[in-house]
């Protein structure tokens, strides 16, 4: 119904504008995916996926584009996945308008809206420009696209964000967003976003949110960025997050904790890290990250861990993590390793991925799951790539489970009218 | 009925504020697309010397990629389609990101191998962290189990 109805809004509007520019254009990707995996009633699932986006540009002006993304699915063995024998959906469908002048735009139809303490889908509208001053504000409107949202009664999310910038020197926003559901209030929040740079190579970036409804800070969040300082950076991540204002307005019973259960509703945390990264010359890096975790109530972790990675140019790359989680209880204690390769020969394309988690103490009787990828892909054209990956893995969930994937992607751009076609 | 006013007289006062100070802002818009190709991963920096330098694509810019986003997808739709954003920030989705993109084992994907097990962990560990990915959006796997 909903999507019924953003195709019209969007056809309607295509029908509105003056005839089809000369030269439009129509580009994108195709993905096509069937899936192997074997599902816990022991029928094995075979799905076939189809992954479409595309934009269409020009339509009637160089400031028009037509957006879409979306899916479906079906299974080849007729079994349910995940409880519906098939199953689609649109991730985004809208009509933009882009000016030449002060970043206007004006997206119309299924849009995805990123703004301060918005990160949000709906079926409505989106608009932003810069103002004059270095001032610059957004909003949207319209039906949140989330799930369990086919109630009776109202559902609407509008909210806005004004911000103001130095260029270069910092860029500070003020957001708000509200949303009802089935007529009654349920989000309400208010945020302050920063990104300030005083001197060069010293940055601070983040963003706190306020939950109106429940009259509490949701959560702080920053990182402090200093480099590169010839080849050494440094990140400083710090977060404070109160579970009673957060953990508002889901749409899935995980994020509703009760007293007594493995998450207090009460809970608050704080947490503390550090990454050190260096570049060494050649492609070569590595870091090392530090990060503390403070409840008030649930007992402390830390984790640690260190990477080193490598890229060569084009032909090929590897890579090596460890990291250990040491926390207050046996259940979060645990050590984890990575080991991954990929090189490219010809038009052939292959990866090797290991990983591995030891847990100090058993799960499901199990002491250590692990999994190893093998992929492989081949290069049938510029634009048409085949590929097939393998994965075997060991867990306390799974004993000796094998998936296999199998992919087709496709990128097309044509142009019509001036430009000649295809 | 206040809150049905007061919604309406924000809605329609919004647009009317803009349209009056926006009238005054003649600020060349960014580029709708790179005019030259990045090779990945996107430094920045190698080019711009402003505040666009900020924006490399360093190993953990995966942790703080969300600030940027929050001030400006514009910066990121010059060189991004929706689709780069909606592989992980997904509506309903049955694929992991890690799964479609095997052959990719250099990004920053959540979720490698076995997460069904890892999940419980890092949930009780961080739940925040899952909330915008699957607090309202992408959360019909999760009800398989949490009813």
């Amino acid at each position: 119904m909903k999507i019924g109805f953003i195709l019209s809004l969007v056809l309607s509007a295509l029908l509105l504008l003056p005839e089809i520019s000369p030269a439009v254009s129509l580009s994108g990707d195709s993905a096509t995916y069937v899936s192997s995996r074997q599902a816990s009633d022991g029928t094995r699932e075979l799905p076939l996926y189809e992954y479409l986006n595309f934009k269409t540009e020009n339509l009637g002006s160089q400031n028009i584009t037509f957006y879409f993304g979306g899916w479906l699915r079906y299974d080849l063995n007729n079994n349910e996945v995940f409880g519906k024998d098939k199953n689609s959906d649109l991730q985004y469908a809208y009509l933009s308008y882009r000016s030449t002048e002060a970043n206007r735009v004006l997206n119309l139809g299924r849009v995805m809206v990123f703004e301060g303490v918005a990160a949000e889908r709906v079926d409505g509208a989106y608009a932003r420009t810069d103002l004059k001053g270095g001032f610059g504000v957004s909003a949207f409107g319209g039906v949140p696209v989330e799930t369990n949202i086919d109630l009776p009664g109202n559902n609407s999310e509008y909210g806005a964000r004004v911000s103001h910038q130095i260029p270069g020197v910092y860029t500070i926003g003020l957001s708000y967003l509200k949303e009802e559901k089935n007529s009654e209030d349920f989000r309400e929040e208010e945020g302050v976003d920063l990104w300030f740079r005083p001197i060069n190579k010293v940055e601070i970036i983040g963003k706190s949110s306020y939950n109106k409804i429940t009259s509490g800070w949701m959560q702080h969040t920053y990182n402090l960025l200093l480099g590169p300082f010839e080849k050494l950076r440094f990140n400083t991540e710090y977060s404070s997050t109160n579970y009673k204002d957060f953990f508002t307005g889901a749409t899935s019973s995980a994020f509703t904790f009760q007293p007594g259960g493995p998450i207090d509703p009460n809970e608050k945390v704080s947490i503390l890290g550090e990454t050190v990264s260096y570049a060494f010359t050649g492609g070569l890096s590595a870091s090392v990250n530090y990060k503390s975790y403070n409840y008030d109530i649930a007992g402390n972790a830390t984790y640690y861990s260190g990477i080193a990675r490598y890229a060569s140019a084009k032909s090929w790359g590897a890579g090596a993590s460890i990291g250990r989680m040491a926390g207050d209880v046996e259940r979060l204690k645990y050590t984890e390793y990575r080991v991954y390769g990929y090189s490219k020969f010809g038009k052939v394309d292959a990866t090797l991925d290991y990983l591995l988690v030891n847990y100090d103490e058993a799960i499901n009787l199990v002491h250590a799951a692990h999994s190893v990828t093998l992929a492989a892909a081949y290069e049938l054209t510029e634009k048409l790539k085949v590929g097939a990956d393998v994965e075997y893995s060991e867990n306390p969930d799974f004993n000796r489970d094998v998936r296999t994937f199998f992919k087709l992607t496709y990128s097309f751009d044509f142009a019509y009218g001036k430009k000649g076609g295809v | 009925m206040k809150s049905k006013t007061m919604k309406i007289a924000f809605l329609l006062l919004l647009p009317a504020l803009a349209a009056v100070l926006f009238a005054c802002a003649h600020t060349q818009s960014i580029a709708a697309w790179h005019p030259v190709e990045v090779s990945y991963p996107a430094m920045c920096s190698d080019c711009h010397t402003d505040y666009r330098a900020a924006m490399n694509h360093t190993s953990d810019f995966y942790t703080t990629h969300k600030f940027y986003a929050a001030q400006g997808t514009q910066n990121c739709t010059v060189c991004h389609n929706d689709s780069f954003c909606s592989d992980c920030h997904a509506h309903k989705e049955e694929l992991k990101p890690s799964d479609k993109y095997k052959d990719s084992p250099e990004r920053s994907l959540p979720h490698r191998g076995d997460y069904l097990n890892q999940h419980k962990i890092d949930g009780n560990i961080n739940p925040a962290s899952c909330f915008p990915c699957h607090g309202r959006q992408n959360n019909e796997r999760c009800k398989e189990c949490h009813r």
